[in-house]
């Protein structure tokens, strides 16, 4: 492909011209059908600077000694001995937390770099920071090594090169947060049910988003931090799907294919 | 007694040594340091894991340490200074875990020690000690007599010892402490014996006890047999327990009580009611009776591999032969009168085929065959002719394979000898015929085969001597055809009226016309008949030159469909059932049937050449190339991307198409009928043969009106090799009725009919040729260039669709097709993508994996290397212990330099003191000086 450029150019325009001709006819013959073919999706960078950044409160990540091994409490496999210490069952869901990191990080807006860093807030107090680069682990216990190796090494890093992937980071979050960013809160009790859609259009491009989404099975969050408390559905719905919903409407809203 | 007053005495002793010791404890009343009573916390609580840490207060391990300084350091530290030492050497002051009262008990204790050396028996007591001895002892009243009664013997023992009271008191001392040891000792060691003794009383004894028990336990089972019985008896538990048991029951109460016979009687009508109850069999019995009867499964038989399938085939054809033959000999006494022939009387001679008794059937031959039928006739005439010219090279190898295996039956059919050999003649000389016929390939193919077969010569020989005898029982099947052929020919020649018996077992025919006297005049049910029984009874799984005999039937088969095929009147029932045996031969031989039609479509194609160099003959191919083309796409997988022979036979179909010129009406049928064929083909495997579709444009623009030819289709018809595009399937005038064409029916007719020209004719080759371009639509919609091939061919439907002429069904057809392209076509643009400059998929972020442990537990070290981590802990230790020793070090140096401030505090104090008081003196004695040693000089003289 390296013939002079002015005839290439001829070339490209020529090609051009006929299918647009072609594209024309087709319009003609076609009608209302043309549509579809008129407008192929094109995807391209997302021209924005504006970056989402989530935050999961009440996240339960509490690491605990059972029979001589050091694990992330889970209420699925140490029933027993949680009930044995009288405690609530529901207070030890990590499963949560995992499959909204899954969501956010697996979904095309995290692919496109357009998630700026996801912080967790466990319900201890400990203030967790992802690097939006992190592979979350394929499986659940996996993801479980790595808190409970972060929880005692309050960091992680990548395995080749030693960038730090996750840390434990002082709080509060409004300490990381960037400078004059929306903050959302999402909670199930907020009577201002919005459409996301609608609800970013409305908020414009400038400013980064921050969403507060609960990571816990039951019970409120502490929102005093966020601008605007807005609920997505009139259902109570599961962090992951939560997550689901906004990227999916970022997805949308900046064009992300 | 005496024990008892000492006991308290020393009870009191206790007492009064008591009293000190728990003042000094009482002194030591514990004062509460706030900061001791502070306990060390943990952040955040672990679930799990024991609280280690917090048994640690540090105030009062720091309050710890400083009192062991002081107990340590300080001393020494006070010490420094001094010359001598002042040790405590006395008992028990180094042990700190004793109370004073303990401390003094040891001294006590030693102190009797001492004394009771045999070194101080002969001190003399300075009576303090005795005093205060006699003091502690001497508080009962009896002590008196007692020592009275025991002193004379004392006294007399020892002879030297006369009223001494210390020296009494001494031995008694000792003897109560003796007593008191033996008692002690008495507690702690038995002896032997007595050990003995003791055990032997307790074994006694648990004997004894078990045996009570044992007696017991027999008179309360007598006792609850005893109850038990009179229950029984008692017909209560009779209500309540089932009669079956209640039999037992009473047998059992029979046998221990046998002389109860006044209840007898109504155990006796009890029981009869009773059994007659029990002779009602239980279900469970039953079921086990059922059981044991049951038969047990057995193996059954193995399944049968295809050889021995083919196997019982042949043989259970070999017997239905033997039925026939002698069905054929029964029926052959004078009633059946019109079957009879003059032969008859040669055939009733039995006559066996069955592949056991090899002789017999040369018996047979040998006995002389005055009559024989047509067939042999023939095969006799072509010996005649044959014999001479092929018998140089073709009797050779069988020769000498008889000539192996018949030395059995060489004494029996030395006579036949020349005949079977000219037999042998003709049959070779048939396969040579054939195989001229297929080609030199094929040639060399079979004798390959022959060569193979070379290794079972000896078998060759058995299976000529076999051949001989099947082409017995054909001329025998021929003779019986030839009887019954006169009867036949009356019933118009086609269908017997009475039930022809075919022969079962049949030889394969080498040739075409012996296939065709075998196949002759028989209705088509039986020539399928022939044919699977020739099949069964040549099958390649039998033996191994039936392979060789089955690929000669095979191209004699096909040879005789060609033929059929070619016929005017089409016997298309009959092709139809062709078609079955010919595919499952081709199956069992497929590399050879493949050649026969690799051979066949090069002909054909060298034939296409030739006839195309003469325009005015039409070259577009017989109804034989078309059914065999058609057969061969059933026989072999259309779908392969390369065949050894659909490719040909695509490309020979596709050569039709394009060179063939359309001249004829009937061309115009043939046509479509190889563009519906290539369909039925192409469809499986989506293969695009651009020949069908431009024939079928062809076809839809010749019925367009032949005025408005677009420079495009000019352009287009030069593609063909046609010069000029005739209107023919336009339309004159309108068509109400039209039927699906024939195909057959159109290929009888003559080609100058003038069925050709009619209207009907074209309208039904025009709905045929849309049809057919509907299959290809469909064969063809996931082609990306679908709109390119198709899109022209729409719009020419459409225009066809207009012309006022066509029939409304025609014109439906039209746009249904025209509309199905388009959809298609629309299907494809949607997925066509416009072209980019430079494509490529937007680049997802980097993602990292975290690196972590399993299991990670802090402190651990997950160094692989083993020694270093050794290394690494040790001095982890050292740097502790060191840390540990500095800060001890430290605190030792603060707590030495807050005594020494101490002191020198107090050294300051007293310093100023002493120095108030001497400024005090100084100043009272000038005070006294100056006022003229008023008041105090007095005093101080006092």
């Amino acid at each position: 492909m390296s013939p002079k450029y002015p005839k290439s150019g001829l070339k490209r325009k020529r090609i051009e011209k006929k299918h647009s001709k072609a594209t024309a006819e087709k319009d003609l013959k076609n009608g209302e059908d043309g549509d579809v073919t008129q407008k192929p999706i094109l995807p391209h960078e997302p021209n924005v600077k504006a970056r989402a950044i989530f935050v999961l409160e009440n996240a339960s990540l509490t690491k605990g000694h059972v029979r001589k091994e050091w694990k992330i409490l889970n209420s699925e496999e140490d029933a027993g001995f949680l009930l044995k210490q009288k405690k609530d069952l529901n207070d030890f869901c990590p499963s949560v937390v995992y499959e909204a990191l899954r969501a956010i990080f697996d979904s095309k807006l995290n692919k496109a770099g357009m998630v700026g860093a996801v912080y967790v807030k466990t319900d201890e107090g400990l203030l967790i920071e992802f690097n939006p680069n992190v592979r979350i682990p394929r499986s659940c216990k996996r993801f479980y090594g790595v808190m409970l190796d972060l929880l005692q090494k309050k960091c992680i890093r990548t395995e080749d090169t030693n960038e730090v992937l996750i840390r434990v980071i002082e709080g509060p979050v409004t300490r990381h947060l960037p400078v004059n960013s929306h903050v959302v809160g999402l909670s199930y009790n907020s009577e201002k049910l919005v459409d996301l859609d609608d609800y970013f259009g409305a908020v414009g491009d400038d400013s980064d988003i921050v969403f507060v989404v609960g990571a816990m099975v039951r019970g409120k969050i502490n929102m005093e931090y966020a601008d605007d408390v807005i609920s997505v559905s009139g259902y109570p719905l599961r962090a992951y799907v939560c997550a689901g919903i906004i990227c999916e409407a970022l997805e949308h809203k900046w064009m992300i294919f | 007694m005496a024990k008892t007053s000492k006991r308290t005495g020393a009870g009191g002793k206790k007492k009064k040594k008591s009293g000190p010791s728990a003042k000094a404890m009482k002194q030591q009343a514990p004062k509460s340091n706030p900061f001791e009573s502070i306990w060390s916390r943990r952040k955040f609580d672990i679930l799990g894991k024991k609280r280690k840490g917090e048994e640690r207060r540090i105030g009062l391990a720091r309050s710890r340490a400083i009192d062991k300084r002081k107990k340590t350091l300080l001393k020494e530290y006070e010490q420094s200074g001094k010359a001598s030492v002042f040790v405590d050497k006395r008992i028990g002051e180094q042990n700190d875990e004793l109370g004073e009262f303990d401390k003094a008990i040891l001294r006590s204790q030693r102190a009797h020690q001492v004394k009771l050396n045999k070194k101080s028996k002969y001190n003399l007591s300075d009576g303090e000690e005795d005093d205060f001895e006699f003091e502690g002892v001497g508080a009962l009243s009896e002590r008196d007599d007692f020592e009275d009664e025991m002193l004379p013997d004392e006294d007399d023992k020892d002879g030297a010892e006369t009223s001494n009271t210390n020296k009494e008191s001494a031995t008694l001392q000792q003897k109560i402490l003796g007593r008191g040891e033996r008692e002690v000792e008495e507690n702690k060691h038995k002896t032997k014996k007595e050990v003995m003794e003791e055990i032997i009383l307790k074994s006694k004894f648990f004997k004894a006890q078990k045996a009570k028990d044992k007696e017991e336990n027999e008179l309360l089972m007598e006792e609850l047999d005893k109850n038990f019985l009179s229950v029984v008896q008692s017909k209560a538990l009779l209500s309540l327990t089932e009669p079956g048991k209640m039999n037992a029951l009473k047998a059992l109460s029979n046998k221990t009580i046998p002389n109860e016979h006044n209840t007898k009687d109504e155990l006796s009508t009890i029981q009869t009611l009773e059994t007659s109850n029990q002779e009602k069999p239980d279900a469970y019995d039953k079921l086990v009776k059922v059981m044991s009867l049951e038969m047990r499964a057995r193996p059954s038989d193995r399944t049968k591999t295809p050889e021995e399938i083919a196997q019982e085939e042949r043989e259970q054809l070999e017997r239905l032969e033997e039925e026939r033959q002698k069905r054929m000999l029964a029926t052959d006494d004078p009633s059946d009168e019109e079957n009879e022939d003059v032969d008859k009387s040669s055939s009733q001679r039995p006559r066996s085929i069955s592949g056991d008794d090899l002789g017999d059937s040369f018996l047979a031959d040998n006995e002389p065959r005055t009559k024989k039928g047509w067939v042999d006739e023939i095969l006799e005439r072509r010996d005649a002719d044959d014999n001479e010219s092929k018998k140089d090279d073709s009797s050779e190898d069988f020769e000498s394979a008889e000539d192996g295996s018949d030395e059995e039956e060489s004494d029996e059919d030395n006579d036949e000898r020349e005949e079977d050999l000219s037999m042998k003649d003709w049959e070779q000389s048939d396969d040579d015929n054939l195989e001229t016929d297929l080609g030199a390939e094929e040639e060399e193919e079979i004798e390959d085969n022959d060569e193979d077969d070379d290794a079972n010569e000896n078998k060759m020989g058995r299976r000529e001597s076999e051949k001989a005898q099947d082409i017995n029982a054909v001329e025998s099947s021929k003779r019986r055809k030839d009887s019954s052929d006169s009867k036949k020919l009356n019933a118009d020649g086609k269908l017997p009226s009475a039930q022809l018996e075919l022969p079962y077992l049949i030889e394969a025919p080498k040739s075409l016309e012996e296939l065709c006297a075998l196949l002759d005049s028989c209705s088509n049910a039986d020539i399928i008949l022939i044919i699977n029984r020739i099949r069964a009874s040549n099958a390649i799984r039998l033996a191994a030159e039936n392979r060789k005999k089955m690929q000669v039937f095979y191209g004699v088969l096909l040879q005789y469909f060609a033929v059929l095929a070619n016929k005017k009147p089409l016997n298309i029932e009959l092709l139809d059932l062709l078609v079955k045996p010919l595919i499952e031969i081709s199956t069992e031989i497929p590399y050879f049937a493949a050649i026969c039609a690799r051979q066949r479509i090069l002909r054909t194609r060298t034939q296409l050449c030739e006839i195309i160099k003469n325009p005015e003959t039409s070259c577009w191919p017989s109804s034989k190339t078309l059914f065999l083309l058609r057969l061969w796409s059933l026989i072999f997988p259309c779908s392969d991307f390369r065949h050894a022979v659909m490719t040909p036979a695509i490309l020979l179909m596709s050569e039709y198409l394009m060179r063939c010129p359309i001249v004829l009406g009937r061309d115009i049928a043939v046509g479509s009928f190889l563009c519906s064929m290539i369909l039925s083909v192409a469809k499986q495997s989506q293969k695009f043969c651009p020949e069908a579709i431009i024939f079928l444009r062809m076809m839809i623009m010749a019925a367009k009106d032949g005025k408005q030819m677009s420079n495009q289709d000019s352009q287009f018809c030069h593609h063909m090799e046609l010069k000029a595009l005739r209107p023919l399937l336009c339309l004159r005038e309108c068509v109400n009725e039209f039927a699906p064409l024939n195909f057959l029916t159109v290929m009888d007719l003559p080609e100058d009919s003038s069925f050709f020209c009619s209207d009907n004719f074209k309208a039904s080759v025009l709905m045929t040729v849309i049809e057919t371009l509907r299959g290809y639509v469909n064969a063809y919609g996931q082609l990306s260039s679908f709109p390119e091939i198709f899109l022209p061919i729409s719009t020419l439907l459409l225009e066809v669709a207009l012309q006022e002429n066509l029939p409304g069904a025609l014109q439906e057809m039209c746009k249904d097709v025209a509309q199905l392209i388009k959809t298609r076509v629309d299907e494809q643009h949607i997925l066509r993508r416009p072209l980019q400059m430079r494509k490529q998929k937007p680049v997802p972020i980097k993602m990292l994996t975290p690196k972590f442990e399993e299991n990670y537990v802090k402190g651990r070290d997950y160094d692989p290397d083993r020694e270093r981590v050794e290394m690494k802990k040790l001095k982890k230790r050292l740097k502790e212990e060191r840390k540990g020793a500095v800060r001890e070090l430290r605190k030792d140096n603060q707590f030495l330099f807050e005594v020494k401030a101490k002191d020198k505090a107090m050294m300051e104090a007293e310093k100023a003191e002493n120095a108030v008081k001497v400024r005090e003196f100084l100043q009272e004695q000038e005070h006294a000086f100056r006022s003229g040693q008023l008041g105090k000089g007095r005093k101080r003289r006092r």
